[in-house]
């Protein structure tokens, strides 16, 4: 046991001796910070260095069984789900890695933002910071695209058709995107190239440079309303804060990084083991159209945007708001290096940041429940509630029948499935009337298409027929008083003729 | 350190084992549309509005009564899904036509229904009119008939099946299997049952049958059937005095 010890300890000492590693990183270990700055707030920067090196780990195991080629790509995923044992764990493991990774440089940076730390010395390490958030995005969308299916084929079919609007260059963008004029075996090989080569080095190396200055310069203090920060006295009063009221690093600090660190791990595994892997969805063909593309939960919100603005602005905004909003960020330590850090002190930057935070939770909830396309298989697909069956007469059954064949259900629910594009029409007998409704039908409006010239008269009767049955059980459907009046004469008449001609067996009224 | 690392390798070990019963074990992989083959997919996706989830409760026949499986061939189930019932509000179904469904998928769905909803006895009764209609019928009679069979049931103020616009909308041959076969899912009788309240009666033949169709083909509109035709106001019936 001694014996082994001492080789040990020699072995240690003939690679110090060489590599002098010992000096540096004691220095990076032990050195002082403020004590206040060993706070549970401080976590999230190592969480995400963390869950780098999660995703490097298990993109390197994907990528012995990936095969990025376009016509391979999408059989080697359920190779990697169905037929090695926990490959749909780790593609689990990568997926939500990349989720949580996106969430935690968000959050990292807000928290950096609200605290003043990009404030004098540390500008660089928020700009490499903006790199590094804009490289992860860039990794998790390259990522999409390597899933290779539906998903992947149409976000980035929307992601070329957005280059496509760049003035003049937009056509050469695509092609350098795409690797040619279409999606095809050289856009895989160049997203291949992108997330497994290009992106990571950069990002390693832009890791380094922030973390590096992270240790030189210190980590913030904590933000106390009225310390104001200014280039000239910053530096002496830190290192004063530092060495009267500090601790080292490790342990003071860094026993909460581990925790979270270690939380954030297991929450992606147990995500991946409850939720499982992302995808592949159906096959990447653009001859199947069958099929509702979703983007991922982090590209909805653009997509609400985009639905929501005006066609003539849409070109405006998706070239000009991110690279405004990257210069802006880009300048801001620039703009304002000093002066105060407590978030009591500044109610714009808290405001900005509760708007921006509010916005992106309400803009990615209507992206998830907002309907982006109609639901196409709705009419031959979902029943209808069973005792609008039952009650129904046969005209209004076969009224049904019309319902389902025009497709209304693309746009319309009833019985909670269907689309959404047009009001549910559950209780539509109740707003209006039988008149009301043949109206709407034949005419159509407001986004509803005409029918008049597509129905036989007995397939809207018998269409308009189904519709008056569609009210709650305890409500009556809308009625026309003057109809009544009328139908009460025309049965008074018919009554009258009734009486002079034999009355006919078959007769409805 | 000891137990710490048995309690890894055991974890480890029911991950791998139990690893197709995690909640995020991923489904089959999704095949190409044409590629389904499975006919409750097949079944749900394309049939289920009309005929109603498991066959049966939708506005259109109940695929899953029985007595019309016993009824109809293989031959001819495959000529109305491929090609669609003129006449009838039934879609064409095959890539041929213009639908979706390849010659397989029909095939799937056809030996699907007959699997699942058609039992080994057939009619447990008298043995059936057949399928298709035999003679011309004759509108007259066929009204006595149906005065006689139906109209206790089918009252005029009830259950309209004499307006022209619902005649207009369904096809002669359609009749006619719900006529034999009947619906029990919406409490329509077989051919064997018109008596009261849907009791046993005596059979309707054939002929009844055809002349029954052919009444109730007289009282169709044909001007309302056909699209795109103005609507005509006073385009009265006798049906609808
Ligand atoms: C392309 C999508 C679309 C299709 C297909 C469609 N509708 Fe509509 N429908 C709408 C929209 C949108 C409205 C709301 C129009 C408005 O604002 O007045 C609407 C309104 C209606 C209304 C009035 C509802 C109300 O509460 O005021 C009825 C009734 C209706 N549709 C019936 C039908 C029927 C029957 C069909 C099939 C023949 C059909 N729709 C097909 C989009 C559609
Ligand atoms: C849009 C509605 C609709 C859809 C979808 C639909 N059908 Fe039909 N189908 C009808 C109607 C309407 C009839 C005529 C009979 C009736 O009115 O009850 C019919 C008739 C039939 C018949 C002939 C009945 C007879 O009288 O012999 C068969 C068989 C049939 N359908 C099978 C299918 C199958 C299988 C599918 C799915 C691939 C399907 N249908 C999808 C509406 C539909
Ligand atoms: C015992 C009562 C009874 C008798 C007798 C009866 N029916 Fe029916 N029939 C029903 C019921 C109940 C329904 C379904 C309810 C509805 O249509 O609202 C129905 C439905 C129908 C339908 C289908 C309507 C649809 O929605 O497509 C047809 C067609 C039909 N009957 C024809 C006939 C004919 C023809 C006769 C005479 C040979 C007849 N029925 C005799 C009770 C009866």
């Amino acid at each position: 046991m001694q014996r082994m010890k001492q080789t040990t300890l020699n072995v240690y000492a003939w690679f110090e001796r060489r590599l002098q590693l010992e000096g540096p990183v004691k220095d990076a270990a032990l050195h002082q910070v403020p004590r206040q700055t060993a706070s549970w707030w401080y976590v999230f920067g190592s969480a995400a260095f963390t869950l780098l090196f999660l995703q490097i780990f298990t993109g390197i195991l994907l990528a012995m069984v990936y095969v990025p080629s376009a016509g391979e790509a999408w059989r080697s995923l359920n190779v990697l789900n169905h037929q090695i044992p926990l490959g749909w764990f780790l593609r689990g493991l990568h997926g939500w890695g990349s989720n949580f990774m996106v969430a935690i440089v968000l959050i990292h940076m807000a928290q950096v933002f609200l605290f003043g730390a990009y404030k004098f010395p540390r500008e660089l390490t928020w700009i490499v910071g903006v790199f590094l958030l804009l490289m992860t995005l860039g990794m998790a969308f390259t990522g999409q695209v390597l899933r290779f299916d539906q998903d992947a084929y149409w976000g980035l079919g929307i992601g070329a058709s957005i280059m496509s609007r760049v003035p003049w260059i937009g056509g050469g963008l695509v092609h350098l995107l795409l690797g040619g004029p279409i999606i095809a075996g050289a856009t895989l090989s160049r997203f291949f190239a992108l997330h497994v080569f290009v992106i990571p080095g950069t990002l390693l190396l832009f890791v380094f440079v922030h973390v590096w200055m992270v240790l030189k310069l210190g980590v913030n203090d904590w933000p106390m309303p009225g310390r104001v920060v200014r280039r000239e006295t910053y530096m002496e009063e830190y290192h004063h804060l530092a060495h009267t009221d500090g601790i080292p690093f490790v342990p003071g600090a860094f026993w909460k990084d581990l925790i979270f660190s270690g939380a954030i791990l297991a929450a992606v595994a147990v995500c991946a083991v409850v939720f499982g892997p992302f995808g592949p969805s159906g096959q990447p063909d653009p001859s199947i159209i069958q099929t509702v593309p979703k983007p991922d939960f982090f590209f909805l919100w653009i997509y609400t945007i985009l639905s929501y603005l005006p066609p003539q602005m849409e070109t405006p905004f998706l070239l000009i708001v991110p690279l405004l909003a990257i210069a802006i960020l880009l300048a801001l330590p620039l703009i304002a290096a000093e002066g105060e850090k407590s978030w009591y002190r500044r109610p714009v930057a808290v405001l900005l940041v509760s708007t921006l935070a509010v916005s992106w939770g309400v803009l990615t909830r209507l992206g998830t429940t907002t309907p982006w396309s109609p639901h196409m298989s709705a009419w031959s697909g979902d029943p209808l509630p069973v005792n609008r069956i039952h009650d129904a007469t046969p005209l209004a059954r076969q009224g049904a029948v019309v319902f389902q064949v025009k497709q209304c259900r693309n746009c319309h629910s009833v019985g909670g499935s269907g689309g959404e594009r047009g009001p549910a029409l559950d209780t539509v007998a109740t707003r209006l009337t039988i008149d009301q409704l043949r109206f709407k039908v034949v005419t159509g409006g407001g986004n509803m298409p005409a029918y008049g010239k597509n129905l036989s008269p007995s397939e809207i009767e018998a269409l308009v027929r189904f519709l008056e049955t569609l009210h709650p059980a305890n409500e009556p459907p809308a009625y026309d008083a003057s109809r009544r009046a009328v139908e009460a004469t025309q049965a008074a008449e018919s009554a009258g003729e009734a009486s002079r001609l034999a009355p006919h067996p078959g007769s409805t009224p | 350190m000891r137990p710490l690392a048995q309690v890894l390798l055991a974890c480890l070990a029911a991950l791998t084992a139990g690893c197709e019963h995690a909640p995020g074990y991923p489904g089959s992989p999704i095949v190409r549309p044409h590629e389904v083959a499975d006919f409750d997919t097949l079944y749900d996706e394309n049939c289920a509005a009309c005929h109603g989830a498991k066959g049966e409760n939708g506005p259109a026949i109940d695929l899953a009564n029985p007595e019309y499986q016993a009824l109809v061939d293989d031959a001819t189930l495959r000529k109305w899904i491929s090609g669609g019932m003129p006449g009838a509000e039934m879609p064409a179904f095959a890539q041929s036509a213009g639908g979706m469904l390849t010659d397989a998928q029909v095939s799937a769905l056809i030996t699907g229904m007959r699997t699942r909803w058609s039992r080994p006895s057939g009619f447990s009764g008298p043995t059936p009119p057949p399928y298709a209609q035999t003679q011309t019928g004759d509108a007259p009679a066929g009204e006595e008939t149906y005065q006689a069979r139906c109209s206790a049931c089918h009252a005029p103020s009830q259950q309209q099946i004499t307006s022209p616009d619902y005649l207009a909308l369904v096809s002669d041959q359609a009749l006619r299997s719900m006529i034999i076969a009947g619906r029990p899912d919406i409490g329509q009788p077989d051919w064997s049952h018109f008596g009261p309240g849907g009791k046993a009666a005596t059979p309707l033949t054939a002929q009844e049958i055809d002349n029954i169709v052919a009444y109730l083909a007289s009282l169709r509109n044909p001007t309302q059937a056909t699209n795109y035709a103005p609507q005509q106001p006073d385009a009265t019936t006798p049906a609808e005095r």
